[in-house]
């Protein structure tokens, strides 16, 4: 039986060797880690406990092509950013990847009305960070992740690529995008205080 | 001066302030200014914080998970190791054991080195009878072959014609050169009737060979007539007939040509 100390690769072997509950020590150990950046990749906590589970689901499934000089925290760290953005992509944010700051139909994206309440009714009522969840929802998935990781997992630019399945030039681009378009949205905010 | 773009300026940001950009900083207060205006926007953006999660969270995944998760099966894949590692012992046994008898064999040809030919020195000294005698006998089959069917052929030759005795007399020198060479390896002691035969073979062939001014009917009369009285043919026929009928092999036809 294997406890808590135990290392993830000692686990890993005893998993491909049988022990079906050695499994449990890296549920249990990365289980925080994965909940967070799947809540906030999601911005549900349903969604994100759904995304813990689905990816510890796919990674025992794989874990035959887990290469033993890897880390498993960042393996499965990497199959819940993907969990958590298929969980999103028949939802929200298939709508929100394609609202922009212009219609540009080359790109797919449309300049819509923001439903939610405006500017000064948020800063009236003092949900500045509503307000910011907002301007985060402006963003298309590909750069609201990368921000997500970058702003608030510190994430590299090298990390964030891998999980997203891109170069890391394309994955520090997509942060910059989206801080340029976060200031713009938030630009209001700034004047104000 | 090159101010920073504001790619650099936001990856100058998360990179926590290191390397060229961060210099620049601190000597151009144009990019310094834009970027703390940065600094100050990207500080407070602030976002809902994910919900606490309590210490039993993991167990809780755990439990809910668990029951949906096959065990990998321990045979299989034990089974497979042993395989692959039986394979693999094999493989670097047989290879050690042909390394092994190379370098062994090397070691023992330094330490035993073996010439490449050996001779006994008694056979050295005997003179190689049978191969020789072999030889001769084989060449002497051939010879007698050919002398009587020149002996045939002078026979019944016509003095008138020219085109066949011209053929006579070319295959007269070169019976010549190897009757001599059948005189000089045969030992006369043994066989002095060959060793009569041969001389008077030699003496009809060189002339039927050498004649001043050619064969013309006289000559060649002559010549008829030395073989009838000496009945060259028939004695050539008797020789022929004692000497075992066998044809040359590869490994008897010796080296450079039939002579």
């Amino acid at each position: 039986m294997f406890r808590m100390g135990t290392n993830d690769h000692e686990a890993i072997r005893a998993v491909l060797n049988g022990d079906r509950d050695a499994y449990g020590v890296l549920v249990k150990r990365h289980s925080q880690s994965l909940f967070r950046v799947a809540f906030r990749i999601t911005r549900n906590e349903s969604d994100a406990e759904d995304v813990v589970q689905e990816a510890f689901l796919r990674g025992y499934r794989k874990l035959e092509g887990f290469e033993s000089r890897s880390n498993f925290g960042t393996w499965i760290y990497r199959i819940a950013v993907r969990c958590a953005l298929d969980k999103i992509g028949g939802r929200r944010w298939d709508d929100a990847s394609r609202v922009a700051e212009e219609t540009d139909p080359e790109q797919e994206q449309v300049q819509v009305a923001d439903e939610a309440a405006g500017p000064d009714r948020l800063l009236l009522s003092g949900e500045i960070g509503a307000m910011h969840e907002v301007a985060l929802s402006s963003l298309t998935v590909t750069e609201r992740t990368a921000f997500v990781l970058r702003h608030m997992e510190d994430c590299t630019s090298e990390e964030i690529g891998a999980a997203l399945g891109m170069p890391p030039n394309a994955a520090k681009q997509a942060v910059f995008r989206a801080v340029r378009k976060l200031r713009s949205r938030l630009a209001p905010l700034r004047v104000k205080r | 001066m090159n101010h920073l773009s504001k790619e650099e300026l936001v990856e100058q940001y998360y990179s926590k302030g290191t390397g060229s950009a961060r210099q620049h900083l601190e000597t151009c207060a144009l990019c310094a200014e834009t970027y703390a205006e940065l600094r100050s926007d990207l500080d407070e953006m602030k976002f809902n914080e994910p919900p606490a999660r309590d210490a039993a969270y993991g167990d809780l995944v755990w439990q809910s998970i668990s029951d949906s998760l096959p065990a990998y099966e321990r045979q299989k894949r034990n089974w497979l190791g042993i395989g692959m590692m039986r394979g693999l012992s094999y493989a670097a046994a047989c290879g050690l054991l042909v390394a092994g008898a190379f370098y062994a064999g090397r070691i023992w040809e330094v330490k035993h080195p073996q010439p490449t030919a050996r001779v006994n020195p008694q056979q050295a000294q005997q003179p190689a009878a049978h191969p020789q005698e072999r030889v001769v006998v084989v060449v002497l089959s051939d010879h007698l072959d050919r002398s009587e069917r020149l002996l045939v052929q002078l026979k019944h030759a016509d003095a008138s014609s020219q085109e066949m005795l011209s053929p006579l007399r070319d295959e007269a020198r070169s019976l010549l050169a190897a009757n001599r060479i059948c005189q000089q390896n045969m030992n006369q002691e043994d066989d002095p009737t060959l060793a009569t035969a041969l001389d008077r073979l030699d003496h009809l062939l060189a002339q039927l060979a050498n004649r001043q001014g050619g064969l013309d009917a006289a000559a060649l009369s002559q010549l008829q007539n030395e073989m009838k009285s000496d009945s060259l043919l028939f004695e050539v026929r008797v020789l022929r007939s004692r000497i075992p009928d066998r044809r040359p092999t590869a490994n008897d036809r010796p080296q450079g040509g039939t002579i």
